[in-house]
């Protein structure tokens, strides 16, 4: 059974590289099949192609938002005074339990559609909502990923630092955190996978991205071959996205474990 | 000022103005375990100390006490005029940390960093220090353990032996008054063993002031001034090399000291460690 | 009745604070909210299964090293491990169930409810998921351990069962319980489609009562609750299982 393992790998290659021609193949088909799909499959695509920057921006700025305080609260947990750590433990738990579709609904809901600042008024966007509440999840994850990168640094690195007379502070900066980067990096990935396939929950709040663009265009032509494809560019469009990151990952695991 | 009063503590010792470490009657526990039932310790300045003793008996706790990574519970730790076991606030002890150099078992060095970015690491973010005046000074370093030609090549790409080496140049880029090794060759291979010791003798030769734990019997017979015995975490025995090595009244020392060389006549014709790097 | 009394008192004493559960003592809305819990929690413990005798199945195809079996179910995977759940519901829900639909002459004839679309596109997700973590623990088994067992004269089928699933299970546990947590969570898209688990009837409840905060803390709670009772469960099989040597 250990030499069969090889074969699975080289027929997913054939798969990899086949599931990439097959859909713009199928789309080709359809649409020279029937050349109203066609006409309609190209009079939407732009709106389609709008709201997928719209699914990056907001997968983008919540993984910015959410590494900034969670790789903060993750230093926190680790904090010598239990004040501070049990509050962000708390953080942590309740927000790597919760559903990121709560969370979406959460923000949305009970944000205000526009705040003030100093008598302006500012509209409060649906997307930044849906940032907010996909930014809150990945901060719980990458809290918990920089906690780990942390404690998996061997005491003996503190201790040599310490004995060359460096500060905590200055071993962290110096000789700890360079050392989590590398070894956080393919759980980091995975949070950007999940974020991301999760910013199309942003679709049930009204948020403009690519899922609720396709059911918007599916609703207003109301062709089931145009909803099928429409539907399965929804999925590649997503695939292109995770599948690389999903690949990278692995690559950087194993070579992570080999070194 | 602190010179007067342990001048006064210990009236009868020598002047303390050499001894560049003293500890008197130190207790040390971790928890319900007693691992230090009152140790007495001097080192004088230029000095190499030996200590010997079965595991367990509170070796590597001693060193660690002299830096302050551990401390004690009662007793006195005096290092160059500084009341290690009065210092209160962390700051006071990274200050003591900077000035006593030490190396460990498992070299500990960083694996993210090259050879020479190792070296250099402390003196330019601690002290302050010029980035090119350091790397010319961590090539020195380098050149005194023999390992030039490693300065750019990473920790895991060396052997355990030359890991060894850097993490002594390391130590050395700090210019410590005194260096602390901590069974530094326990996790070598024979082999590398001798290039490692190899080093020291150097540096003790040229003066450092070094206080070594370790079970290489013929090196310490060879390089140290002072040979000190340690069982239960209490001094047995102190005193010269010919003292405890051969001329030992206590059955016990001569049972550990003979069991560990046993076999190894070279101890006692006194045969000097080969060059192992000719 | 005593417990209306209890809910009176519990209303009464959140509304200091804040807090509006007001609907709590009507009948409708209560009643609604009661079932989207009941459903969430019937969606929980149904999937658990369904998702592991799946991913048991997912992973025996996987390493059985025939590409006719391998290669569809590696390609499942990565398909759903890759794209959002919630677009595979819609898919499946918009698409195949027209089919299924046309198939049976009518949506009327259809008997395959939204329930039944969350429970197979969730449950086979997840599957897919274990599938993934019992393949990595059945490669982790030593091929020492594999070849010792084909010595003795077992055949590969009788080697999956008698001495790489065992071992492979315990190694992949705790990825096993991470997916089930996953799973908890992603109940929740059963909302884009109407079934009424708890998002689902807490909306119908907020946007009449304007209680946000208050239903969502209950359902932060709840969700923290289940996931902290599947994690514990999940720590308690695996000392039942635990063997020295492998792992803690």
């Amino acid at each position: 059974m250990r030499t069969q393992i090889q074969q699975p790998r080289t027929g997913s290659r054939i798969l990899r590289n086949g599931a990439f021609v097959a859909l713009p193949l199928v789309v080709l088909l359809s649409a020279v099949a029937d050349p109203t799909l066609g006409r309609e499959l190209l009079q939407w695509v732009p709106y389609l192609a709008s709201g997928f920057m719209m699914n990056v921006v907001i997968a983008l700025s919540a993984m910015t938002l959410g590494t900034v305080i969670g790789a903060l609260f993750g230093m926190l947990s680790l904090a010598p005074f239990r004040l501070v750590r049990y509050p962000v433990a708390a953080y942590v738990q309740l927000f790597r339990n919760a559903p990121h579709l709560v969370l979406i609904f959460a923000t949305t809901y009970i944000f205000p559609f526009e705040i003030v600042i100093y008598g302006t008024y500012l509209p409060f966007p649906d997307w930044v909502k849906a940032v907010i509440g996909l930014a809150i999840p990945a901060s719980a994850y990458v809290a918990e990923i920089t906690r780990g990168a942390i404690l998996s640094i061997p005491t003996t690195q503190w201790e040599a630092a310490k004995g060359l007379g460096f500060s905590h502070g200055q071993a962290l900066r110096w000789i700890i955190l360079p050392q989590c980067l590398r070894r956080s990096l393919p759980p980091w990935m995975n949070v950007l996978a999940s974020i991301t396939m999760g910013t199309a929950l942003a679709s049930l709040v009204g948020v403009h991205e690519l899922l609720h663009a396709a059911t918007d265009a599916s609703t207003a032509v109301r062709r089931l071959d145009f909803t099928i494809i429409a539907y399965l560019v929804v999925m590649a469009a997503f695939f292109t996205l995770c599948y690389p990151i999903s690949r990278l990952t692995r690559r950087m695991e194993g070579r992570f474990h080999a070194a | 000022m602190q010179l007067e009063s342990s001048e006064r503590t210990s009236p009868m010792s020598e002047p303390t103005e050499t001894a560049l470490v003293r500890l008197e009657d130190v207790h040390l526990s971790f928890g319900q375990t007693q691992v230090l039932k009152g140790i007495d310790l001097t080192v004088n300045r230029g000095d190499a100390v030996s200590i010997i003793g079965p595991s367990g008996s509170g070796k590597s706790t001693i060193l660690r006490c002299i830096n302050a990574l551990v401390q004690p519970q009662s007793g006195q730790i005096t290092v160059g005029g500084t009341r290690v076991d009065q210092l209160t606030r962390e700051t006071e002890r990274i200050a003591l940390r900077k000035r006593v150099g030490i190396v460990f078992q498992q070299y500990n060095l960083f694996p993210h960093l090259t050879v020479l970015d190792n070296i250099v690491l402390a003196p330019t973010r601690i002290l302050g220090a010029e980035r090119r005046a350091t790397e010319v000074f961590a090539r020195e370093l380098l050149e005194k353990v023999r390992l030039s030609d490693k300065a750019k090549a990473y920790p895991g790409e060396l052997s355990g032996g030359q890991q060894q080496r850097v993490a002594i140049a390391r130590a050395l880029a700090m210019k410590p008054e005194l260096v602390l090794f901590d069974e530094v060759t326990s996790a070598l291979d024979p082999e590398t063993v001798g290039e490692v010791l190899w080093v020291i003798r150097d540096l003790i030769r040229e003066g450092m002031t070094s206080i070594l734990v370790t079970h290489e019997m013929r090196f310490a017979e060879e390089i140290s001034d002072t040979v000190v015995f340690t069982e239960n975490g209490r001094v047995v025995a102190s005193g010269t090399p010919e003292q405890i090595f051969r001329g030992s009244d206590n059955s016990r020392i001569r049972q550990f000291v003979g069991g560990l060389s046993g076999g190894r006549s070279a101890a006692r014709n006194g045969d000097a460690l080969p060059d192992p790097m000719p | 009745m005593p417990d209306f009394n209890v809910t009176d008192l519990f209303v009464s004493l959140t509304s200091r604070i804040g807090l509006n559960y007001e609907f709590l003592s009507t009948g409708y809305e209560a009643q609604i909210w009661r079932d989207g819990f009941a459903t969430t929690l019937f969606l929980i413990v149904l999937l658990i299964p369904v998702s592991l005798v799946f991913g048991l199945v997912f992973a025996a195809c996987l390493t059985s090293g025939r590409l006719w079996l391998s290669v569809p179910v590696r390609a499942f995977v990565e398909v759903t491990r890759n794209t959002p759940t919630l677009v595979q519901l819609m898919f499946s829900f918009l698409v195949l169930n027209t089919f299924v639909s046309s198939l049976v002459g009518g949506v009327q004839n259809n008997p395959l409810s939204p329930f039944f679309w969350v429970v197979a596109v969730v449950g086979l997700h997840i599957a897919a998921l274990h599938a993934e973590a019992i393949r990595a623990g059945i490669e982790a088994v030593p091929a020492s351990t594999v070849e010792a067992a084909r010595g003795i004269g077992f055949s590969p089928l009788q080697i999956l069962r008698y001495v790489e699933v065992p071992l492979a299970f315990r190694a992949s546990l705790p990825a096993i319980v991470n997916n089930l947590i996953n799973l908890v969570k992603l109940t929740t898209v059963g909302n884009a489609i109407a079934v009424s688990e708890i998002t689902y009837a807490s909306i119908m409840v907020w946007t009449q009562r304007d209680n946000v905060v208050s239903l969502m803390i209950v359902i932060l709670l709840f969700f923290s609750l289940i996931n902290f009772v599947v994690a514990r469960l999940g720590l308690w099989v695996e000392r039942r299982l635990a063997v020295p040597g492998y792992g803690l």
